[in-house]
């Protein structure tokens, strides 16, 4: 009788037990997710709703006019289906859009990424004044895509300009740089460049000062020379940061849009429209929502596979 | 021998890069103090004739700058303490407490990442409006509290507290506001600091979002002011609105020049662990 009691008050203690387990595991969750709750409120409304209203959207013909009556939660517009995505690839100036961004890439990516791992390579080294340098370099950085805009508009401007005055010293008639219809995305290419170099730079840096020194003295130790040693050591890893800062360099390509507003407008002709620019002239000029989220999701696609890609390929190097 | 005229080349070589990143900022500068007269004329001078700090002056009345400072100030502030506070409580979340579905949050969360930021500009718009907070300044700052960046970037730094510490404090009768507060805060706070900087700055250079989301004068923040200097063809000679350029640069500039061994730190930082 006394063991029934013993067994049942047992299996009552640890039912208890389970109980009280399952309750703080359960109190342990709330806790987290209280902390998590502020963030995750905002992040549900102004990033994922925006993502998933612009997917559905895409999908749909939207007047003007039909913005207004619609509710928060609702979707304005007619179902067209894949439509939108359709008339876009037949717009020309999608097109031409594609192309100027494709432009402005085969300057800006090669430019930037090449002077950022020289600069960092050289700055790397123990020299009198690194620190100024370094800062130097990447001051631009932190002064915004408008600011650097309005420089550029004025160093470049074609009959007071900074670049044509010193052209002038050697005899040279510099052109309209803004007003010509080949050399405007070069100016904003460069501008960005200038602006992105100091912070690819700093990407390089700290790859190279987390090579171990005792990697290079063992290789010297087994009798490699410097370029076995920069082959071997030094080339992998920057070769490693050097996918991560292209990718890096591609989204910023596919994301030109402030300085053409301010510098260009997407002149002269169509020249310096890049496809964020032509987003927003669909969506807040001629109030086209359906085109405008059709072109954002093609985007979104591209930089999507373009990060993929890159997984793999760091992957596959490292693996 | 040899080293030390490479050494002196490679030093040469470096001024020489550096002039060219400086170059730009100088103009700006001698430009920004020369007399309406003497901008327009081509070619034009190296160094000013004389020095018209007048301009500042007049561009800070013409274009409501004390307003439209404040605007900024009070934006980018606002945001920053919003994306300090909310990221580090759910760096906290991610990174101490073992929430379900903790992998899926972070996997998703880094995807958001990738998103390219005119894809959200319109379905912003449409929210606030909806949500009856077109042209106000708390547009530009309750939607975005927080960062994904700031949340990571918190986490990783987290992720270096041991949790003996945490248990530690458990045992003494800790709960998680006090653990929070009284320990993991007082532990990251070189990364606060970063974080506080890198995200102030990202918010005071802000452009888009106060092109979208706000209409009157009045709400305009420094940015938005000058990006639309150049598209609205505001009668402005050209020294003015670079004296207005430069009155926007310099707090970031001086911010970053106070403190830049801490920005450039927490940058490769984030580069590496990132």
């Amino acid at each position: 009788m006394a063991d029934v009691n013993h067994a049942a008050n047992k299996k009552a203690g640890l039912a208890q037990l389970q109980k009280n387990r399952r309750k703080s595991f359960w109190k342990e969750q709330t806790k987290g997710y209280l902390f998590f709750l502020p963030a995750a409120v905002i992040l549900l409304m102004f990033v994922f709703y925006p993502i998933i209203w612009t997917f559905l959207v895409s999908f749909r013909e939207v007047r003007p006019m039909e913005m207004r009556n619609t509710g928060l939660f609702e979707m304005p517009g007619q179902f067209v289906g894949l439509n939108q995505y359709i008339e876009i690839f037949h717009n020309p100036l999608f097109i031409k859009a594609m192309v100027n961004t494709l432009y402005f890439g085969t300057i800006y990516i090669p430019l930037t990424l090449v002077s950022a791992a020289l600069l960092a390579v050289l700055l790397n080294q123990k020299l009198k004044g690194v620190n100024f340098f370094r800062t130097v370099i990447f001051i631009p950085y932190i002064i915004s895509v408008v600011s650097a805009s309005l420089i550029f508009l004025f160093l470049f401007n074609g009959d007071r300009g900074l670049i044509n005055a010193v052209l002038l010293k050697f005899d040279l008639t510099g052109p309209n740089w803004l007003a010509h219809s080949l050399l405007a995305m070069p100016v904003i290419a460069i501008m960005s460049a200038w602006k992105k170099v100091g912070y690819f730079m700093l990407i390089y840096l700290a790859g190279l000062q987390n090579i171990s020194h005792s990697l290079y003295e063992s290789a010297k130790i087994d009798g490699a020379n410097a370029f076995q040693r920069f082959w071997y050591i030094t080339w992998p890893l920057l070769g490693r940061i050097t996918l991560v800062v292209s990718v890096l360099l591609m989204i910023d390509t596919l994301n030109v849009f402030q300085e053409v507003y301010v510098m260009t407008g997407g002149g002269p002709g169509d020249s310096t429209t890049t496809v964020p620019f032509l987003i927003f002239n669909e969506a807040f000029v001629y109030f086209r929502m359906g085109p405008a989220s059709a072109m954002s999701y093609v985007l979104f696609v591209v930089v999507i596979i373009i990060t993929v890609l890159q997984k793999r390929a760091v992957d596959k190097r490292l693996g | 021998m040899i080293n030390k005229l490479r050494q002196y080349g490679l030093v040469l070589f470096l001024w020489f890069v550096s002039l060219i990143f400086l170059v730009p900022l100088y103009w700006l500068f001698v430009s920004s103090v020369k007399s309406d007269a003497e901008i327009t004329r081509f070619p034009p001078t190296f160094w000013p004739e004389n020095f018209h700090w007048s301009n500042f002056v007049e561009v800070w009345s013409r274009l409501n700058f004390t307003q439209t400072f404040m605007n900024s100030i009070i934006v980018s502030t606002s945001t920053t303490i919003l994306i300090v506070i909310f990221s580090t409580m759910a760096a906290y979340a991610l990174s101490k407490k073992r929430i379900i579905g903790r992998n899926m949050i972070l996997l998703v969360l880094v995807g958001t990442m990738t998103v390219p930021p005119t894809a959200l500009l319109l379905p912003l718009y449409f929210i606030i409006t909806k949500m009856g907070m077109y042209d106000t300044l708390i547009s530009l700052i309750l939607p975005f509290g927080v960062t994904v960046f700031g949340i990571f970037f918190m986490k990783q730094y987290m992720d270096d507290v041991p949790d003996e510490l945490i248990e530690a404090a458990r045992m003494d009768g800790c709960g998680d506001v006090r653990i929070f507060l009284q320990i993991i805060v007082p532990l990251v706070k070189p990364a606060l600091v970063t974080l506080v900087l890198i995200e102030f700055v990202n918010n005071w250079n802000s452009f888009t979002m106060p092109l979208v989301l706000l209409q009157s004068e009045s709400k305009y923040t420094l940015p938005l002011r000058l990006g639309l200097l150049a598209s609205e063809n505001v009668a402005l000679p050209w020294s003015q609105i670079l004296a207005a350029n430069l009155l926007t640069i310099i707090p970031v500039v001086v911010l970053f020049l106070l403190l830049q061994k801490q920005f450039i730190k927490g940058i490769m930082e984030g580069a590496v662990k990132g």
